[in-house]
């Protein structure tokens, strides 16, 4: 950078796309649609984000100069190299220092994308499954002259497993098959049948030339066979986050706002569905329901409010929620579950222990497990399952799980994001495996003759008779209550913390 | 209730989540108030998550003693309109050796006056948590970077450590000596802070738009007068300039632009066509190459 060109702003857009989106910059954007990539670099993954960036972003004009002043050529081609534009995403994976999820943001003339770029061998797994958690579409991308290949299999497996809806085949290079109707026509078969097998609404197969930018932003004059929709008109036709009002209310309460005497207001976020003044809520533990009669923002009280909104919600009768509770209306609850199963994939370099002790993060609950066996481990390129005992990292297990007290839990692919769940390390904190809910059941397991209830009682009478009602001391209390418990699990021994009384500071509930 | 919502009412509403998520984990977490712009969507936010509860946490403000005379005026400000709790800190020490920018290396003046000074502002009130208002889009090595970001005893940030986020869920379970980074903005972009900055009427700090302004070209880039203390050298002088400031930090680091762009609407027109992104004003991380990845390491922002 020179001097002069520091000092200087420049108004003059450098390209026609470039000036097009700079007609108004205040424009508010169609919402925002969270992107995954899976391939590998042979796919010619970077070239194709590249070259999307390239022709449909905003780009700073001091990014394209990079990449024309390289002098860079994308392979056998006299055009810039495209894949310069995630160099800085690249750079260190092929140094192989940093194995991880990036996370890029562009606009087109009507969108917000965000770019969550993951690894996609197979040591990566867990990886990709975290970076797909957060999207709503997923690009697989497939060299034309290899077609689906077995990690197409894996990849589309974790995408179902996590919850992407919406699927895009890219098959590229097809410049490097004559642009061959035939060959895509099989590819695209393949990739039917493959998603066959899965619970995706949308799966589209698209025959794009990443280097020729063939189908990327523009219709493909040499495959006039094909009239669908190209790559970037296709991603902005994605509904975006948000944008679904319809589904099954669901508010999980993060804290407890208080304004003087009269105002207490349940501080959430909609999950699903949506909420109006004068509605019945009611609690899925206790089943309690009151009726909303204030939505409550700083912007303005609102009538009503969807799925996406951060609100507080006032309520006509104290039901004694905090956080942790779900509201949901009075005859659709979800379970109060203290068994459940689900899928998980072991995001943790320590294999599963049974004598761990292990927490469950719920969408905002978190509670302490009293036993947790695998059952089997999942094949991703078959989907058939395997009985096993153990696990490690980047295996996808089917678990079950007994809790120490109930927690509000959805089926996942009932209602999406009330049935997302984080196992935790409850000594170092750490998140060990991220899963789904498959099965959540209210009933308790028939206790085992090895079952012990560690009760207040018992702990206050001997390990915490020296501590008060404070708040510090209550939060020492459970910790010297998880620690117990964690002791008596090394030895074999499964266990459950009974539950600390309602004590509504906002905090987390006490385990 | 049958529009869209916007990617900036998405965004807002994310963030509003990720402050409720800390403030309910956490026991005592601190707002990081730098007076800039991105600090100023950060309180916004922060206001609206709690609203209309006061602030359940402190803001800091790590004081260097070299920030623009207009930032800490507004900051002051700020505080007493919206009746904030704010701790300001300096490093002592640095004061006393006389660790300044003008002569000492950027990478030094930064870590004694402002990433010592943090952790020394972090221990001394035990705060277990930190709002802050980085961007993934700000620089590479941030592009990575964790809504909740751990730090190992000492502030030390381990990349290899960090916890992978799925769905919603923010784990904020801490283990032994563990703080946390708490980034509400994660997934903003700078255009975002200033679309949001006219949508919800924000104030700013002046120096953002563009005035006539004393300043001294050194090296390329044109830095401003603020006070008596940087004073011209061989072959420069002082001259009157009309311009603007993209970032903010300390007056003898932060380079500004020539501008025209008099009121909020004008800038971020000038903004949303900028030539040059946004890390070219700020010295710092031209000092040495993966300069901010290092700084992290070492505990810095």
């Amino acid at each position: 950078m020179t001097a002069q060109a520091a000092l200087k702003t420049s108004t003059a857009p450098a390209t026609a796309t470039a000036a097009a989106i700079a007609t108004d910059p205040l424009r508010d954007l169609n919402g925002i649609v969270h992107m995954l990539t899976c391939g590998s670099v042979d796919d010619g993954k970077s070239t194709l984000i590249g070259r999307l960036l390239w022709d449909a972003s905003d780009l700073y004009e001091d990014q394209r100069e990079n990449v024309r002043k390289s002098g860079r050529k994308a392979a056998d081609s006299d055009l810039p190299d495209f894949s310069m534009l995630l160099d800085g995403l690249v750079a260190e994976r092929e140094q192989g220092i940093t194995i991880d999820i990036a996370w890029k943001y562009f606009d087109t003339e009507t969108r917000r994308f965000v770019l969550i770029d993951s690894p996609g061998h197979e040591q990566y797994t867990r990886n990709m499954a975290s970076g797909a958690s957060h999207a709503d579409v997923a690009i697989l991308l497939v060299d034309a002259r290899a077609g689906v290949k077995k990690q197409t299999k894996r990849h589309a497996a974790i995408l179902d497993l996590v919850g992407v809806k919406r699927v895009v085949l890219a098959v590229n290079k097809m410049d490097l098959v004559g642009y061959s109707e035939d060959v895509f026509r099989k590819i695209d078969a393949d990739f039917k049948t493959l998603c066959w097998k899965f619970g995706f609404w949308e799966a589209t197969a698209i025959p794009v030339s990443a280097v020729y930018g063939d189908n990327v932003s523009t219709k493909s004059q040499a495959m006039p066979w094909y009239t669908g929709a190209n790559l970037l008109e296709h991603l902005e036709k994605v509904p975006s986050r948000g944008s679904a009002s319809g589904g099954t209310f669901r508010f999980p309460v993060q804290t407890v706002l208080r304004d003087g005497q009269d105002f207490r207001g349940l501080a959430g976020t909609i999950t699903s569905g949506s909420v109006a003044v004068g509605d019945t809520v009611s609690d899925a533990l206790s089943g309690r329901s009151a009726n909303v009669v204030r939505i409550a923002t700083m912007s303005g009280d609102l009538p009503s409010a969807q799925s996406g909104q951060a609100v507080a919600l006032q309520l006509d009768v104290d039901i004694d929620v905090s956080r942790g509770a779900v509201l949901a209306k009075p005859e659709m609850r979800p379970v109060a579950a203290q068994t459940l199963e689900g899928r998980f994939v072991w995001l943790s370099e320590q294999p599963f222990d049974a004598r761990t002790g292990y927490l469950l993060r719920t969408v905002t609950d978190l509670v302490p497990i009293s036993t947790l066996e695998i059952k089997a481990l999942l094949d991703l390129e078959t989907m058939s399952s395997h009985p096993a005992t153990k696990c490690g990292v980047n295996d996808i297990a089917v678990a079950r799980i007994a809790l120490g007290r109930p927690a509000a839990i959805d089926v996942f692919a009932d209602i999406a994001e009330t049935g997302t769940l984080m196992i935790v390390d409850a000594v170092t904190g750490a998140s060990i495996a991220g899963g789904v809910a498959t099965a959540v059941n209210a009933k308790a397991d028939v206790l085992g003759d090895g079952h012990f209830i560690l009760t207040r009682e018992m702990l206050a009478n001997g390990l915490c008779r020296d501590l008060s009602l404070s708040a510090n001391d209550r939060e020492e209390f459970m910790r010297r209550a998880n620690e117990a418990a964690i002791l008596l699990r090394a030895a074999g021994v499964s266990v459950a913390i009974e539950p600390p009384p309602m004590v509504d500071d906002g905090m987390d509930p006490g385990l | 209730m049958t529009a869209s919502p916007s990617h900036l009412d998405l965004l807002e509403a994310e963030s509003i989540h990720i402050f409720r998520e800390a403030a309910a984990q956490f026991r005592k977490p601190v707002l990081m108030y730098s007076i800039g712009k991105d600090s100023t969507v950060l309180l916004h936010l922060a206001r609206k998550a709690f609203f209309p509860a006061k602030l359940p946490f402190p803001l800091l403000h790590i004081d260097t003693k070299w920030k623009f005379r207009d930032m800490i005026a507004f900051r002051d400000k700020t505080a007493r309109d919206f009746g904030l709790d704010l701790i300001v800190h300096s490093n002592e020490d640095g004061i006393k050796q006389g660790i300044n920018p003008l002569v000492y290396a950027p990478s030094i003046y930064t870590d004694v006056m402002k990433t010592q000074a943090l952790k020394q502002a972090l221990d001394k009130y035990g705060f277990d948590a930190a709002f802050g208002g980085a961007r993934r889009d700000e620089e590479a090595s941030r592009a990575k970077e964790r809504v909740f970001s751990f730090r190992a005893a000492g502030h030390r940030w381990d990349p290899r450590k960090q916890r992978p986020e799925m769905w919603r869920l923010l784990n904020g379970r801490l283990g032994t000596g563990e703080t946390v980074r708490v980034f509400p903005m994660s997934n903003w972009t700078e255009k975002d802070v200033w679309r949001y900055i006219l949508r919800e009427k924000l104030d700013v700090v002046p120096l953002y738009i563009a005035a006539e302004r004393p300043t001294i070209e050194r090296n390329g880039q044109l830095l401003m007068q603020d006070d008596a203390r940087m004073q011209p050298k061989d072959g420069e002088k002082i001259v009157m300039r009309k311009i603007r400031f993209r970032t903010l930090g300390c007056y003898p680091l932060t380079a500004a632009v020539e501008s025209d762009a008099d009121d909020l609407a004008g800038v971020v027109a000038e903004t949303i066509n900028a030539q040059t992104s946004e890390r070219v004003g700020r010295l710092i991380d031209h000092d040495q190459s993966g300069a901010m990845e290092k700084k992290k390491q070492e505990g810095y922002f």
